[in-house]
């Protein structure tokens, strides 16, 4: 009687052994996953995640011997705090991934913390049984266990875990597992624990913590973009003004204003450079650059080509954009750093009220918004606009505004062209291919019509020749709008109008 | 698919957030109810008696700060005459265009825009040139308008039908018979508005007494909107509820009570073209017309005491008195002046001028309606299928006239607070009643009725909204009842008396609009400038 009940209780420990080792390899792999996702290169992510997870279980492993008294109730407290840092890290590293610089630290912390906590659990697990069963069969019976959960982990997580849960959930649900293991074993041993009722509360009370995440997670599931985008979202946070969502896959990384694409990794340089480069290498004496919108500061990576310039001063609405561009890593590698440089001045406000109350002039404005989708984008087009918008252009200068397709929508474009020559502005209009985008079309203001068009190129260049730049100037028959276009005013919005008509065709595809 | 999985997702959030609520105290909104200082108004009815603490000497005295008050003082000012006191008994100077400014955004307590100014008021057009309204004139001498100022597209749009249509005249989902109608009715409207009577006067003109005195359009004010509707077929539910509408908008009275004319001449008195803009464009800006008042003010400033409650004007065989309680210190002042401009409504000056056959005159005849302003300061809006949030939102059937969103004419993208500016003319019953009703009636109370309404286009407002100000206005504007524009009741109340007293208001032109009360101001100036000895020297 008393030997089966020894064996129930031997057999219920491996059966814990057997969990536990699935489960830590199960948030080892998340990890491994999740910071590839994140930051790319996944050979390295997981080769230094593997690496600092063994060395960190090898810690744990060294820091058993400091356990002397009530293994039991230390083992069972162990296995509740894996439950917790495990079964939240996934959560944990996808919402501090956007405090960006500590992004490495608290990786490496979480995955330092559940390896030496692992790594706890099998010594220990071997001191508690090694009365109970002879030293032969407990090291042949315990590895046996971890080895053969290590497997299933290892199978299950990319062909159901990733596809089912998602990465959030599945970290949760080992949590679950783990903690109920805690909970079972404090329940069982109740007799030989001191704090049994203790430990079996503080089970309850995470257990139903992961439960809710569980669920919650699953209903932010529902609108969460994930299902919206075809790549794997790595960045995603709603600002006051807008949805900021950042995707990568092996080829390049996107990023969405609002569902809307601004970018991709592939070929940005091709629309930033024929943005920029018309106009400022057409300025003689460039000193001062504006940039309106472009809080990607991809714009700027372009104007920091010309050494002339002293001042960038950058306005863009959103105080999130331009931080995550100036602090991740990886998009900082994108824009070159240029948002850090020193010329650069960045002014998080509305650019119209900016613009209303500015009283300085410029040799080149840049202005980058987003397409006239909606009324208040709209405003940013009007003739009002364009008014103080040639107020800020200094003689000589030149600006240039980014002005949707003129392929998808011609009347859009060439209303953006008359709109801006009502204002009392010259403009000459171009466009160039941008695979991510199509066609894609720019128009320069400017106050004056002489100018070294194109005298100041600078040399390093992915796109932009002396042939491209001749050749961008040429329109086909089909970017032309072949009717007399409205003036967009605040009081007609007529560009947001042609927009939606134009744009709607693309829409239901 | 995803949106509406959204949508529902919050509606259900909503539903059961009410159903919790309805076991949980309701919850305090923030706010207070402002009004047109009825309290220390109300002293005058109830009759002031105190000791003189101070006299002055100025050849002419204003009472009254509003629209017409202020243009009064700028034209004298215009002229040269700087000899004045304007007396105001709100902290600030501006009558129904008063507005209120929070960390959004300047935002109307009453009158919020002007239509499109007809071309042939000359003093009008010129005043909004001096403030930046008109910018120029173009080759055709049509007025260039600033666009700043013109209202932002989109400007209009009425939820009906369970959706928002663009525009407030009824056309989603309204049958081709009604639409008919509509199109009837408003191309009858086209007619009046370009009619001349035999006077080669325009039939309906602004101001009011410009107009042609043709018996077959004076025969208009005879009857009521809703009888003239009846006789000429315009049976259409949706055209009734349009026209019922635009009455309680222009004029806080119902169309069963406003006089045909009146109605009419709310769609046939637009005229006005501008270079860049149509007859039934409308300018206007965060602060209501609250711009205009600073722009009349601009160069009388100085000559403007507020805080003042007017009590008492007394006609002397040599020039007049007037005497007025200081409500800061509750102390009374007098001043002996030659001429006097009344430019407030008719139930005060009979009160100040202890003339009880005009009281009794006034009493019986002149019906003040009460208004309710409310604003509304929110963070976010639930917003139902089809246009989006526009200057002015209207919903079918409501009691109120809807909501202006005051952060529209705002340059900035997104304004992340709103404020909505609800308006509610209190029509229901008589208007007295209406308005001891509405002065019983909590911040509380208040709030429930707003909220109870706007809840049904945009669910969830009530946990959103986060500050609602009440402006009640006791005595909004006086309704132009049948009789009131062509009878002989106005021409008698505006009368001069002994040619030093002079009246100037809105109620006395019979419609109250800007162009009404602005043109009043001026007459009464002009009276004193032709006719007093000053101008004479």
């Amino acid at each position: 009687m008393m030997q089966r009940k020894e064996n129930g209780a031997q057999w219920l420990l491996l059966t814990a052994v057997f969990v536990i080792a699935t489960c830590g390899l199960i948030y080892e792999l998340v990890a491994g996953t999740l910071a590839s996702y994140l930051l790319g290169d996944s050979v390295t992510q997981f080769s230094t995640i593997i690496g600092v997870y063994l060395f960190s279980m090898g810690i744990g492993s060294f820091l058993s011997r400091y356990f002397d008294k009530n293994l039991l109730a230390w083992f069972i407290k162990i296995e509740l705090l894996v439950g917790v840092i495990g079964g939240f890290s996934a959560a944990i590293l996808f919402v501090t991934f956007p405090m960006a610089a500590s992004f490495r630290v608290i990786l490496y912390a979480l995955v330092t913390l559940t390896g030496i906590l692992v790594g706890l659990e099998i010594p220990l697990l071997m001191r508690i049984l090694q009365n109970k069963v002879e030293f032969k069969e407990l090291v042949s019976r315990v590895f046996t266990f971890d080895y053969i959960g290590a497997l299933l982990a290892s199978l299950i997580f990319p062909l159901l875990l990733v596809p089912h849960l998602g990465l959030i959930r599945t970290s949760l649900f080992f949590g679950i597992m783990n903690v109920a293991v805690g909970w079972y074993l404090a329940n069982h041993f109740k007799k030989e624990l001191k704090q049994a009722a203790i430990l079996k509360f503080s089970a309850i009370i995470i257990l139903l913590l992961e439960l809710v995440a569980f669920v919650f997670s699953e209903n932010i599931m529902n609108y969460s973009e994930t299902m919206n985008y075809n790549d794997k979202v790595v960045y995603a946070v709603s600002t006051p003004y807008q949805r900021i969502v950042i995707t990568r896959n092996k080829r390049e990384l996107r990023l969405f204003l609002n569902g809307n694409l601004q970018f991709s990794s592939a070929d940005e340089y091709r629309y930033h450079e024929a943005l920029v480069h018309p106009a400022l290498s057409s300025v003689s004496n460039l000193k001062s650059v504006l940039v309106l919108g472009g809080g990607d500061g991809l714009a700027v990576r372009e104007i920091l080509k010309y050494k002339s310039v002293e001042k960038i001063i950058l306005v863009d609405l959103d105080p999130a954009m331009t931080k995550i561009f100036s602090s991740q890593e990886m998009l900082r590698k994108i824009n070159n750093n240029s948002l850090l440089n020193k010329k650069c001045t960045i002014e998080n406000t509305d650019a119209f009220t900016w613009l209303k109350t500015n009283k300085e002039k410029f040799d080149a404005v840049v202005v980058d918004f987003p397409d006239p989708s909606n009324f208040s984008i709209g405003k940013l087009y009007s003739t009002i606009f364009y008014q103080l918008l040639k107020k800020a252009i200094a003689t000589g200068g030149i600006a240039v505004i980014q002005s949707t397709s003129p392929y998808v929508a011609p009347k859009s474009f060439w209303c953006i062209d008359t709109t801006i020559q009502s204002s009392g502005l010259y403009t000459k209009a171009y466009h160039n291919m941008v695979p991510s985008f199509g066609e894609w079309g720019y128009i320069m203001a400017m106050p004056e019509t002489e100018h070294h068009w194109f005298s100041k190129l600078p040399g390093d260049m992915k796109f932009i020749n002396a042939g491209t730049m001749q050749q961008m100037f040429v329109f086909p028959e089909d970017m032309k709008a072949h009717e007399p276009l409205k003036i967009n005013k605040l009081n007609n919005q007529a560009l947001v109008n042609y927009f939606e008509e134009e744009w709607d065709k693309y829409q239901d595809m | 698919m995803q949106r509406r999985t959204f949508i529902q997702t919050a509606l259900y959030t909503v539903a059961i957030g009410r159903l919790l609520g309805s076991c949980k105290p309701v919850k305090k909104i923030p706010g207070k109810i402002l009004g047109a200082s009825a309290k220390i108004g109300h002293l005058l009815r109830d009759g002031y008696k105190g000791e003189v603490r101070s006299v002055i000497q100025k050849k002419i005295v204003i009472i009254g700060g509003g629209v017409s008050g202020l243009s009064a003082a700028r034209e004298l000012t215009r002229n040269g005459i700087s000899d004045f006191i304007l007396l105001d008994l709100e902290e600030k100077a501006g009558g129904n265009a008063a507005y209120g400014v929070n960390n959004s955004s300047a935002y109307p307590l009453g009158a919020h825009y002007i239509p499109t100014p007809n071309n042939d008021l000359k003093e009008y057009l010129q005043f909004l040139q001096e403030c930046n309204v008109i910018i120029g004139y173009d080759d055709q001498n049509l007025p260039q308008y600033n666009e700043l100022y013109l209202c932002f597209d989109s400007q209009e749009r009425l939820f009906i039908n369970g959706r928002w249509q663009e525009g407030l005249i009824p056309h989603y989902g309204v049958p081709s018979t009604d639409i008919e109608q509509l199109n009837r009715f408003l191309r009858l409207m086209d007619n009046f508005r370009n009619q001349k009577g035999t006077d080669e006067k325009d039939a309906f003109a602004i101001p009011v007494c410009n107009s042609s005195k043709d018996e077959i359009f004076t025969a208009l004010d005879e009857i009521t909107m809703s009888e003239w509707m009846d006789k000429n077929g315009f049976n259409s539910e949706y055209l009734r509820w349009y026209v019922n509408y635009c009455c309680r908008d222009d004029f806080g009275t119902t169309y069963q009570k406003a006089s045909a004319w009146a109605g009419i001449h709310y769609f046939a008195g637009r005229k006005g073209k501008g270079a860049n803009a149509h007859h039934s464009d409308v300018i206007t800006w965060p602060e209501g017309n609250g711009f205009l008042v600073n722009a009349l003010k601009q160069k009388t400033g100085s000559n403007i005491q507020c805080d003042a409650l007017a009590v008492k004007i007394k006609s002397l065989d040599e020039g007049l008195v007037v005497e007025y309680l200081d409500t800061k210190t509750n102390t009374l002042h007098r001043i002996e002046a030659e001429q006097c401009i009344v430019a407030v409504p008719q139930f005060v000056a009979a009160r100040l001028l202890q003339d009880d056959k005009r009281k009794k005159l006034v009493h019986e005849k002149c019906k003040y309606v009460p208004w309710l302003v409310a604003n509304l300061q929110l963070p976010s809006l639930y917003e139902g299928k089809g246009v989006e949030l526009s200057w002015d939102n209207v919903i079918y059937n409501s009691n109120s006239l809807g909501y202006v969103d005051a952060t529209h004419q705002l340059l900035q993208q997104n304004t992340l607070v709103k404020n909505l500016t609800y308006y509610l003319p209190l029509t229901n019953g008589d208007c007295s009643s209406a308005r001891k009703d509405a002065s019983n009636k909590t911040h509380a109370q208040w709030c429930e009725l707003v909220l109870a309404d706007l809840e049904k286009v945009h669910p969830g407002i009530r946990e959103s909204v986060k500050e609602i100000n009440i402006m009640l206005w006791g005595h909004a504007m006086m309704q132009p009842l049948p009789g009131i524009i062509h009878g002989n009741l106005l021409p008698q109340l505006a009368a001069s008396i002994n040619e030093r007293i002079h009246f100037a208001h809105a109620d006395i032109a019979g419609i109250s609009i800007f162009e009404e009360a602005f043109y009043q101001g001026i007459a009464a100036a002009r009276k004193i400038i032709q006719h007093s000895p000053i101008s004479n020297t």
